[in-house]
């Protein structure tokens, strides 16, 4: 579209802005490289199985970190662990892990309890905790069960009591528990008591006091079995089945007890660990290689999608594309104030980069789950904000002149926002309860309803910009102004069309599953309010009944109505579609409610001029505004 | 007569109706955190009015209890959105393909209302416990109880003298059969009720003078306590009944849904029996029956988790229709997603206890069931041909020339509202 030329100073300005995103891109895409001689990447791509599926290591390490410190990398004095730093340390060498600072406390009267300053820093270690530990237990008891009940101290206590139970489940995966209290002598003991047993008189005294040796062990295997849910056995044959049950290490240990054969993976993860504490880098990778080579003999059948699974995790497309949709929303707003055609088009295209990485991320991810791209809270934003730079896309395509991607923009960064949040709760690729199991109909309902959902927020996001431009920079020029309008009109016929057939199709696979078609359930509910909203603001526009300005306020509700369906109504804790009481989003979800209404009240105001604003460039050199796409009122 | 006509054909009445109906709606999910799904879709969507309340359980409630909104209720806000549509229709019809869309999304949407009417109105839903082995011919109603009177004198079959306790909530109290030799008087109902021995209550304990079956065997009383709304719970239904033949009062027992519960893990009462004439009788308060022209039974219940967790992967419960002994008895595989459909209900798997060895089918009878699926046929029809069409027409198939048209006329710009 672009006819007129580009000053030299523009030319290097937008080479620049690419330069950063593609070299951002790179550093994305390359493989992390860690400051340590040890195969650490080798390491963590070992297979697990967690959480009902096989997953690498890398997985476990970045979403427990995720869990416990609400970040990737954990940072003691200046010294800088990444996950996967972390997790091998945690995993061979306890006793210097319990010293990392990964535990965040949320808390002053939680950090109080643990005798650290709160003003001083967020994160503890396992070493600061365990003195205080019988004053936090008995703080512990009396957490109410119900979440919705408790005070932030006690919302703070708890999420540390989970903290430390996650930690506790995860050790003992690649090392025994400590037998007499060294971890390194643990397996050589055992190897000796079981060769003794094999060769001792059974009447002999040795025998009895090698049986009771033994008895021992077994005693801390069995504790080990029962906490550790990270296995990192698999069985010997059935592995093509996709319910085979690994072993964790406790209960391979406690089997060897009684049976006298050491699994030889166990032995090598022995080695492995000892080799890291000895800081023999050498024997560790040798040792990685090896138990890399007994777990493909016992054919765990997704090799290559723990392989993808580990590049996947690097890569973590959706915080490169949220990174970008910054940019793009930069590169818009700038649009206005210099160079008008030139920043709508890197907006466009940078907004077209971005997409790419997220929809890759997207389907890696449902690639990852073996089921449709939607199947939960944390999917969910990721698609709500793809579908929105989608269809912010096909306006841009055709417009461009950045008022979509400035609208578009901010709905994809938040969307990846509060699904990094969402993360915290642990591993996002989670396993499928068996009352959502049809791909079908999560193939079909559950994005239809989705996309309606970007379909609001577009238009709502669109109002804002809208109704801020209008009434704070000093009035919105008139083509500009009808260009909004019928992109908001057009965008809203299509959330209706999408919100209507989704919640019927929700409806029909009610009725295929349930026998009923619609329960009043409050995800019903909410999909409800959002089509009857849709339909008020077309009749609103084709009764003529409000002026723009008001039904951009409509509009602005409609983002209003589609955050309390998508998230309100999870959090009542009722019905069919209720996952669970999110405490912490109830707080941004009041947060952005009442910024919308900011905004609706904006819409009131007399006309302000904060700042002076170009005109944006509305169709072709200076042609007239395109007439607004599916606006049947006109012709 | 012609404002009342302008009136309900207004486009302000559907966009005012619209709105209304997104605040229902709203405050209808809103209760459900209190009331449970059921008692609010009474209350919000089969009702004519309602009143929401601030509820006590919100913060600030001392300052803000007394705030009370009243609103139409859904019955009273989907026959004006139908009435509304009526009058339009015939206000602003105009012939021509343009507006078949409309035609067909309206039509659709006076169908789906009418559907779910009739749904609201009919729609019945059951449960079924079996256990592995075990087969029943009824299904029990997950709100409803009946006062039954069951004729055990012949032993081929029982006969069975079924009221709902509606009636006596009402006030009905004498229930009569030309069928039974004697009446039962109701002299007390509790929708909810605590029962415990006499003895254990506090000392003011009132004595319901009972004679017969387990009141009298264990020395019971009960009170009325606040019906629960809760989902997943389910009221303590309790009537005292005396038993009366024209010789004069038989007796006065208690009966309860909780003595007829069979629920897995809960106690089993003995029947609460009499003979009148030589007959046998039980007197008995139960969850509401509906019996099946042939038994269900429950072969086999499957269970499968993710390894290492306790996520399901699968249930499926095997079943048999029919008599168990014969050769035609129908087998059936309920599982998710995958019902069974028989006798005009819907069998689906719901639930499962005691080691999965039994499992639990919700069971929902829906005359209108197919109502929907037509109805939004229709409106996607009509949505696709005005959005659809009109979009392609205009976005993409417009000439390269016409790509940017000339602005729309001035007349439509004022009648848009102003334009800076």
């Amino acid at each position: 579209m672009t006819t007129e030329r580009t000053t030299l100073l523009q030319r290097i300005v937008v080479g620049a802005v690419f330069v950063f995103a593609g070299l951002l891109f790179l550093r994305h895409a390359m493989p992390e490289r860690y400051d340590s001689d040890f195969d650490i990447a080798a390491f963590v791509a070992l297979p697990v199985q967690e959480g009902g599926r096989i997953k690498p290591a890398d997985t476990v390490a970045r979403t427990t970190l995720l869990v416990i410190a609400n970040r990737t990398t954990v940072r003691d004095g200046d010294e800088r662990l990444r996950a996967a730093e972390w997790f091998t340390e945690f995993a061979l060498n306890p006793a210097r892990a319990v010293e990392r600072p990964v535990f965040r406390v949320e808390h002053p009267e939680v950090m109080g309890i643990l005798g650290i300053p709160a003003d001083e820093r967020m994160y503890v270690s396992l070493a600061e905790i365990l003195p205080h530990f019988d004053t936090l237990r008995s703080q512990w008891e009396s957490i109410p069960a119900e979440s919705q009940l408790r005070t932030s101290y006690e919302a703070a206590l708890a999420k540390l009591r989970d903290a430390i139970g996650l930690y506790d489940a995860l050790s003992h995966a690649y090392t025994g528990p400590p037998v007499l209290g060294r971890a390194d002598t643990g397996l050589r003991m055992l190897r000796r008591a079981l060769n003794d047993r094999a060769t001792l008189d059974p009447e002999s005294e040795e025998a009895r006091t090698v049986e009771n040796a033994l008895s021992l062990f077994a005693g801390h295997f069995n504790r080990a079995a029962r906490t550790t849910v990270l296995a990192t056995v698999p069985p010997l044959e059935g592995a093509d089945d996709p319910l085979a049950e690994w072993s964790n290490l406790g209960s391979v240990l406690l089997e060897a007890t009684e049976t006298g054969d050491l699994d030889p993976l166990a032995v090598t993860y022995a080695e492995m660990a000892a080799a890291f504490r000895a800081d023999d880098t050498a024997e560790f990778n040798s040792r990685v290689a090896d138990a890399a080579n007994l777990l493909a003999a016992r054919g765990h059948p997704p090799a290559g999608k723990i392989a993808f699974e580990h590049f996947f995790n690097q890569l973590s497309p959706f915080t490169y594309a949220a990174v970008v949709y910054l940019l793009v929303f930069l590169a818009a707003a700038a649009s206005w104030t210099v160079w008008p055609r030139v920043f709508a088009n890197t907006a466009f295209w940078l907004m077209a980069a971005a997409f790419a990485v997220h929809t890759f991320g997207m389907f890696a991810h449902a690639y990852l789950m073996g089921r449709p791209p939607v199947t939960n809270l944390y999917t969910s934003a990721i698609f709500v904000g793809w579908g929105t730079v989608l269809l912010c896309l096909f306006l841009e395509k055709r417009f461009r002149n950045g008022l979509a991607a400035a609208a578009a923009a901010p709905v994809g960064f938040c969307t990846l926002i509060i699904a990094y949040h969402l993360s915290f709760t642990g591993d996002t690729v989670e396993v499928m309860r068996a009352v959502l199991d049809s791909n079908f109909w999560l193939a079909t309902h559950v994005p239809t309803v989705t996309i309606g959902y970007s379909a609001n927020f577009l238009a709502g996001s669109l109002a804002i910009v809208y109704l801020l431009r209008d009434r704070l920079f000093g009035g919105l020029p008139a083509p500009s102004a009808r260009l909004i309008e019928g992109m908001v009109y057009g965008v809203i016929c299509f959330a209706l069309l999408f919100s209507f057939v989704g919640t019927v199709l929700g409806g029909i696979w009610a009725d295929q599953s349930w026998g009923r078609f619609w329960g009043w359930d409050p995800k019903e509910n909410g999909a409800l309010m959002i089509v009857l909203w849709n339909a008020l603001i077309l009749h609103a526009r084709w009764a003529k009944l409000a002026p723009p300005t008001g039904i951009m306020q409509l509009a602005i509700v409609g983002n209003i109505i589609t955050a309390w369906s998508w998230f309100g109504t999870n959090m009542l804790g009722v019905g069919l579609h209720a996952y669970g009481f999110m405490d912490a989003a109830f707080f941004w979800l009041i947060a952005f409610v009442l910024s919308q209404l900011a905004c609706i009240a904006v819409g009131w105001l007399p006309r302000l001029r904060l700042f002076r604003l170009r005109p944006e460039p509305v169709g072709p050199t200076g042609e007239a505004p395109p007439r607004a796409p599916g606006d049947l009122t006109a012709g | 007569m012609k404002t009342i006509h302008q009136f309900f054909s207004s486009i302000r009445l559907t966009v005012l109706l619209l709105a209304v109906s997104t605040v229902l709606v709203f405050f209808g999910t809103l209760d459900q955190v209190h009331y449970g799904i059921f008692h609010t879709q009474q209350r919000y969507f089969e009702s004519l009015f309602v009143v929401w309340s601030y509820p006590v359980q919100w913060p600030g409630h001392e300052l803000l209890g007394w705030i009370e909104l009243p609103l139409p209720g859904g019955y009273l806000v989907g026959t004006l959105l139908v009435i509304n549509l009526f009058f339009a229709h015939f206000r602003y019809y105009r012939s021509g393909w343009r507006k078949s869309g409309i035609i067909l999304i309206h039509a659709g949407l006076v169908l789906l209302l009418v559907g779910q009417l009739w749904t609201q109105l009919r729609q019945k839903e059951y449960f079924m416990w079996l256990a592995e082995g075990e087969s029943n011919n009824y299904v029990e109603s997950f709100h409803t109880d009946e006062l039954v009177v069951i004729d055990r004198s012949d032993p081929q079959r029982d006969r069975v003298y079924s009221w709902p306790v509606e009636a006596f909530s009402r006030g009905q109290t004498e229930l009569r059969h030309p069928g039974l030799p004697f009446r039962l008087r109701v002299v007390g109902y509790a929708q909810n009720a605590a029962i415990f021995p006499m003895e254990q209550g506090p000392p003011n304990t009132p004595d319901l003078n009972v004679t017969r079956g387990i009141g009298a065997d264990r020395n019971l009383t009960f009170i009325q306590i606040a019906p629960t709304f809760r989902e997943g719970e389910r009221n303590v239904t309790t009537a005292l009944v005396d038993v009366v033949t024209p010789d004069g009062p038989r007796g006065r027992w208690i009966v309860s849904n909780v003595f007829r519960q069979r629920d897995p893990m809960r106690e089993f009462f003995p029947r609460q029996t009499f003979e009148v004439d030589g007959r046998e009788f039980e007197v008995a308060l139960r969850f509401e029956r509906r019996y099946l022209p042939e038994p269900v039974k429950l072969i086999e219940f499957r269970h499968d988790r993710y390894p290492g967790t306790d996520i399901p992967f699968n249930f499926s419960s095997e079943v048999t229709l029919g008599d168990p002994g014969s050769d035609d008895a129908r087998r059936a595989l309920i599982y998710m997603n995958h019902p069974l459909r028989y006798d005009g209900l819907t069998f689906y798997q719901a639930s499962f206890a005691e080691g999965d060895t039994m499992s639990m089918f919700q069971v929902v009878g829906n005359p209108a069931r197919w109502i929907p699926y037509w109805s939004t046929l229709i409106i996607t029809v009509g949505l696709l041909l005005q959005f659809g069409l009109s979009f392609i027409s205009r976005f993409y198939l417009a000439p390269a020339g016409a790509a940017a048209p000339a602005p729309r006329p001035a007349a439509r710009q004022s009648a848009a509202g102003p334009v800076k």
